[in-house]
């Protein structure tokens, strides 16, 4: 059964280079948000098993998001993919519960490594 | 002159622009000692006439701004992509940095032009490597403080009519830093790089 995967990202350009480097034969059914607060809506409806999470983004930003899902206690992986570089970016994020953050821009074999290294594929 | 990018171009940049202003932003963050929020930057294709009335993220663009120029150009110099990279603080976001710059002992124009530098750096050093090229950079100088947008952008004193207006928005912990990075450019510059982003798009 194809695994749900969400890919949260405000640019269209980057769901598509997210899409593209996405593992081939891996069976995913993915859904995209544009902003944080329909991430967060995929997510409460199950469309989020896996999450692809961008950290800047209008309406709710990716530590919103990610706050939300640890206070609902929402059932979903999530790896961050942002431009922000910054170390503490990173630490943040993982203290939110982020299994893990790639920096943009998206490389193919570097998601597949994270996915691996966490047995997702 | 209204916006001419089209939507998909405008994402393009918006996108190659996140990525630069998130390495600015991580550089920022060194050397002010300051944990840095990002957001969205807005990108517009503007005539300079245009500029003053675009600046949606400074209070008043009536209000004096500091200003820093800094001049980049290919390996093709004037046959090839080059223009006028200007970077305006609102006149609170100038006052903001010229206190954290304090902290630093870093005096306000110095740290100015530094800052400058690093966002100006980071964009088009960004957008370079997108368009397989590579910038060189004039060293950025002061072009006024307390001075208004429009007597920058409305008198004609600049070399060329075209502007990609890219606002960013940067808050610290307790301050929120708007700055504007604007560059001028020939319609060549502007028409090669709008080329060369219909070629990345063309590819997805």
């Amino acid at each position: 059964m194809a695994i749900p995967l969400l890919i949260c990202d405000d640019s269209s350009m980057s769901r598509k280079m997210v899409n593209r480097s996405l593992p081939e034969q891996w069976d995913v059914e993915v859904t995209y948000a544009k902003n944080g607060v329909e991430g967060l809506e995929a997510i409460r409806k199950g469309q989020g098993e896996i999450v692809f999470l961008d950290l800047t983004m209008p309406e709710l930003d990716g530590y919103g998001v990610l706050e939300s899902v640890k206070e609902e206690n929402l059932k979903s992986l999530i790896i961050v993919i942002s431009a922000d570089i910054q170390p503490e970016a990173r630490e943040r994020v993982m203290k939110l519960g982020a299994l893990d953050f790639i920096k943009k821009p998206i490389d193919a074999e570097k998601l597949s490594a994270a996915l691996q290294e966490f047995g997702l594929l | 002159m209204t916006d001419r990018l089209t939507e998909d171009q405008r994402d393009c940049l918006q996108e190659l622009s996140n990525i630069a202003m998130g390495q600015a932003g991580d550089s920022l963050a060194r050397f002010l000692e300051v944990f840095v929020h990002l957001s969205v930057p807005q990108i517009q294709l503007l005539d300079t006439k245009a500029v003053t009335g675009a600046l949606r993220n400074i209070e008043d663009p009536h209000k004096p701004i500091t200003a820093v120029g800094q001049s980049f150009y290919d390996s093709h110099g004037r046959n090839g992509l080059h223009g006028e990279a200007i970077v305006i603080f609102s006149q609170s976001s100038a006052d903001v940095l010229g206190k954290l710059l304090a902290e630093q002992d870093c005096s306000p124009d110095e740290g100015l032009l530094d800052i400058s530098n690093i966002l100006v750096g980071a964009c088009l050093n960004g957008l370079a490597e997108q368009l397989e090229s590579e910038f060189n950079y004039a060293a950025p100088t002061v072009i006024g403080h307390d001075i208004s947008c429009a007597s920058i952008f409305e008198t004609g004193k600049l070399a060329w009519n075209t502007a990609l207006l890219i606002e960013i928005n940067y808050t610290f912990e307790e301050h929120k830093l708007c700055c504007n990075l604007v560059l001028i450019m020939p319609d060549q510059s502007v028409n090669g790089i709008l080329n060369k982003i219909d070629e990345i798009l063309a590819a997805f």
